[in-house]
């Protein structure tokens, strides 16, 4: 079933063509790896389809809806969660907290919602169950310990995997990983993939951005290659690994313009 | 915590010494300094909810309390309007102005923001100065009708024109916004707004709606703050536009500080603290024949800013041991 | 009138200079450090005072223009003051809040202390050309507001000499474009920090001279020319000097011609609308770079 699929998706920075008229497909279930040399517009293309910001022009279209000018919380509560290059846990708040806060309903629970929720009194039954699933994902990211811990008093890795498990308290159909395993050594590097693994065994659909050849061939089943914003190559790992043009985007070519 | 004294017994002792003082101690001057520090316990509360807990920097905050005041004193003075309506027509109103202020948080945030909501005060003030047929311009409003007695029964009246009455309706009106604050900050609600003063981007991505929850926790720190400019007007009985000063927002701004900011009780603390301290640096400008009250605030909130960052409450908190300033 | 309307044009252009001068130094500490420095306005008064001091010992345009050179010394080891005890330790641990809190501190500390030595009477500073006034073609105007033009532009020009064509100036763009690469390429971005704060809020205490001159000098003066140059910096864009002196110019032509034609009493005002209108239709100004996405 196809679950999301973009129709020339196209995204300006003043005169800078970030993403050019790419479109493409996700199957859902599937773990597809989204590749290209630094600057190819990977980062943005995710930022479109989180609703960071609206494309310049084209669609997004998640399961039959056109969410290209929604806003990111609004695509988040259709069923679409992210984590971030540069880790963005919330750093005064503890481990726990940080889940609680994704864990909450808002879908169905707006500001006043909860406003009016916090006065009158919550439910103890609807509190022990966040709290249970919370505790849950904790668990199967490997956090449990650091339950009461302050964000910010995480190891770099640690907190990585906080912001997977915030992310997946959003309940969300397709995670998009925005270079999961950036800054991590090599044994740090085997848990973010299992991790990843055990995530896609749950059902949910995984768009991974990533560098480290190792780990996106290992966990691919398909490929998408990004270069100077537009779509250069898609498929399977091997097909991708030999095509010449891929191989000329990474390895030969001009000096390209560096974006950030 | 002493596992000796138990939580309850702690909270029951306070509430009886609260109730007690003002029957031990008769002096009506200590009676009105406990009333003006509940009004900054309010003040300080309302302004933490907003800048503590949501991060949104609002230097206009004494606007709210003026708008509260004077909604309340011109609805009693030129409508007839009991001062018990005029309390929360006085939150209500000066929710409006929350909601309103609200909406340019929307686009800016840290000095650009701050800077808007000084602007906002001061032409708030401004007007009070200036549209004399409402406000009756710098003279102020005077003759303020005091809360409207209650009768219990045939034979029981309770007036409201002293001190100790007031106090007591103050005390009530104090303990029922911090136990709605507590619920508010120790919820889901408070947890979403420490998420988007955390970071905003993170928020989002995870299916907070940004805007509303700035605009509800404007509307919402608005209100309270107008309630207590509200109950001011008609305890005070006297309005003037020095209500919605920046002095003012800067004495609301220190007392939460020093009390400290993001926890529950650093406002109550600060508040408390500093109206009582002001007293004795009265004693001190009188025997020294200088103006050093503002001085001092200027030194507190610098030491507490560079030293002691969570305040009081803070600094108890970590010699406690505990991770979290939160109670 | 024609002639008025060339007149006040002209005393906005005066004034407008000394709101740039001012306003440099709030958007340079903020381009390099990022810092809003509620408290810079009171450099200026400070600024003023020293004036009023030194003209009481030398009085005469020689101490006049020598209250400006000791303003900006005075002012500027001020500055090095604050910007060590006060302004260094946060920024580690910088938010805004804290840093504008801590600048609130500062400015209560400033106006209170001023209050408190120098009494409350507000103090002119004597035109030190007995009132001469110039009659040129369409407008005429005293020779004082002239020099503060003067003045204003020399010191302008000074600093972007200094900005551009000294190894310190430049290492303190650099710092301000982008931070990390002028510590990679050794630049001591401590040494920066101290030297733009203190040149920032001298030029802020030479402005205060200027302004002392055209108005009047009391304690609580600063809160105008803070606000003010904040209104320049956000109209020009936090960080840009080229902004902050086109901002300048076009605030105190604005507000003279409001003033004039609109109504005198909400002269001030226009300071504010214009942060409001600026911030709502175009928050980055004239020349302020975008926000990073």
């Amino acid at each position: 079933m196809k679950l999301l699929r973009t129709e020339n998706l196209t995204r300006y920075f003043g005169g800078l063509c970030a993403v050019n008229d790419v479109d493409f497909e996700l199957v859902s279930g599937e773990i597809v790896g989204l590749i290209g040399p630094n600057g190819a517009g990977k980062t943005t293309l995710i930022n479109l389809l989180s609703g960071v910001f609206p494309p310049s022009s084209g669609n997004i279209i998640f399961q039959d809806d056109d969410i290209s000018r929604l806003k990111a919380h609004q695509v988040n509560s259709l069923g679409i969660a992210r984590t971030f290059q540069v880790v963005r846990v919330f750093k005064k708040l503890t481990v726990l907290d940080n889940v609680l806060a994704a864990a909450v309903d808002r879908r169905r629970l707006g500001p006043w919602s909860l406003v009016a929720q916090a006065i009158l009194g919550r439910s103890w039954s609807q509190a022990a169950r966040d709290h249970d699933e919370a505790d849950r994902l904790l668990e199967f990211v490997g956090l449990a310990s650091y339950s009461d811990e302050l964000a910010e008093n995480l190891p770099y890795a640690l907190s990585k995997r906080l912001e997977i498990a915030r992310a997946l308290a959003t309940s969300p159909t397709l995670l998009l990983l925005d270079e999961p395993s950036s800054g991590l050594n090599p044994s740090e590097l085997n848990d973010q993939i299992e991790i990843v693994r055990k995530i896609n065994r749950q059902g949910v659909t995984i768009l991974i951005i990533e560098h480290v050849m190792k780990v996106i061939m290992d966990i691919s089943q398909r490929l998408i290659v990004l270069h100077y914003g537009k779509k250069i190559a898609e498929g399977s790992p091997r097909e991708v690994y030999q095509d010449p043009e891929v191989v000329e985007a990474y390895l030969g070519g001009e000096t390209h313009v560096e974006y950030r | 915590m002493n596992p000796r004294v138990p939580i309850w017994l702690k909270w029951a002792l306070g509430a009886a010494a609260l109730i007690a003082l003002p029957l031990v101690v008769r002096d009506r001057y200590f009676l009105h300094l406990l009333v003006t520090a509940g009004i900054f316990v309010l003040l300080a509360s309302s302004w933490n909810l907003l800048a503590g807990y949501a991060g949104q920097l609002n230097l206009g905050h004494a606007a709210f309390y003026g708008i509260g005041a004077y909604t309340s004193a011109i609805l009693a003075t030129k409508l007839g309007i009991t001062p018990w309506l005029g309390l929360f027509a006085g939150g209500f109103v000066s929710a409006l102005f929350g909601l309103m202020l609200g909406v340019p948080s929307l686009r800016l945030s840290g000095p650009y923001l701050a800077i808007t909501t000084i602007g906002f005060s001061e032409i708030l003030r401004l007007v009070a100065m200036n549209w004399v047929q409402l406000t009756r311009g710098s003279l102020g409003l005077y003759g303020i009708p005091p809360f409207t007695p209650i009768r219990l029964g045939s034979w029981l009246e309770i007036q409201f024109r002293s001190e100790i009455s007031c106090y007591y309706l103050l005390l009530v009106l104090v303990c029922a916004s911090l136990v709605i604050f507590r619920r508010l900050i120790r919820s889901e609600f408070g947890l979403s707004l420490e998420s988007l003063r955390e970071d905003e981007i993170g928020a989002a991505s995870i299916g907070v709606n940004i805007s509303g929850y700035k605009l509800a926790v404007f509307t919402i720190s608005a209100f309270f703050a107008g309630l207590a400019g509200a109950f001011f007007a008609h305890y005070q009985r006297l309005v003037s536009p020095d209500t919605l000063s920046l002095g003012e927002t800067f004495t609301i701004l220190t007392m939460t500080m020093l009390g400290g900011l993001g926890t529950l009780l650093g406002p109550v603390v600060g508040a408390v603290l500093l109206t009582f301290l002001s007293e004795g640096l009265r004693f001190l400008e009188d025997m020294v024949k200088l103006d050093v009250r503002m001085i001092i605030y200027g030194v507190l909130l610098i030491v507490t800013i560079l030293f002691m960052r969570g305040g009081i409450v803070g600094l108890l908190n970590s010699l406690r041991g505990t991770g979290r300033a939160k109670d | 009138m024609e002639s008025l309307f060339l007149q006040q044009t002209v005393n906005g252009i005066i004034v407008g200079s000394v709101y740039s001068l001012i306003a440099i130094g709030l958007t340079m500490v903020f381009g390099v450090m990022k810092i809003s420095n509620f408290a810079h306005g009171d450099y200026s008064m400070l600024g003023a005072y020293v004036a009023v001091f030194m003209l009481g010992v030398f009085p005469g345009w020689l101490g006049w223009v020598g209250s400006m050179l000791a303003a900006a010394a005075g002012v500027g080891v001020i500055g090095l003051l604050s910007e060590r005890l006060l302004f260094r330790p946060l920024l580690d641990r910088w938010t805004d809040i804290d840093i504008i809190m801590v600048s609130v501190g500062l400015f209560l500390l400033l106006e209170n202390l001023a209050q408190l030595l120098f009494g409350a009477t507000p103090r002119m500073i004597k035109d030190p050309f007995g009132g001469t006034t110039l009659n040129l073609v369409l407008v005429s105007t005293s020779v004082l507001r002239l020099f503060c033009l003067a003045f204003s532009c020399v010191a302008i020009a000074l600093l972007q000499i200094f900005l551009t064509r000294t190894r310190l100036g430049v290492a303190i763009r650099a710092t301000s474009q982008n931070r990390f690469a002028a510590l990679l390429m050794g630049v001591d971005t401590t040494m920066v920090y101290a030297l733009t704060f203190s040149v920032g809020v001298a030029l802020a205490g030479i402005g205060g001279v200027l302004y002392g001159t055209l108005f009047a000098v009391f304690p609580t003066m600063g809160a105008m020319p803070t606000l003010k140059a904040f209104a320049v910096t956000i109209m020009g864009g936090m960080g840009s000097i080229r902004g902050a002196i086109f901002g300048g110019f076009i605030l105190g032509i604005a507000e003279t011609l409001g003033g004039n034609y609109i109504s005198m009493d909400y002269k001030n005002a226009i300071g504010f609308v214009i942060i409001i209108l600026v911030l709502l239709v175009r928050p980055r100004g004239l020349f302020g770079r975008k926000e990073g996405a």
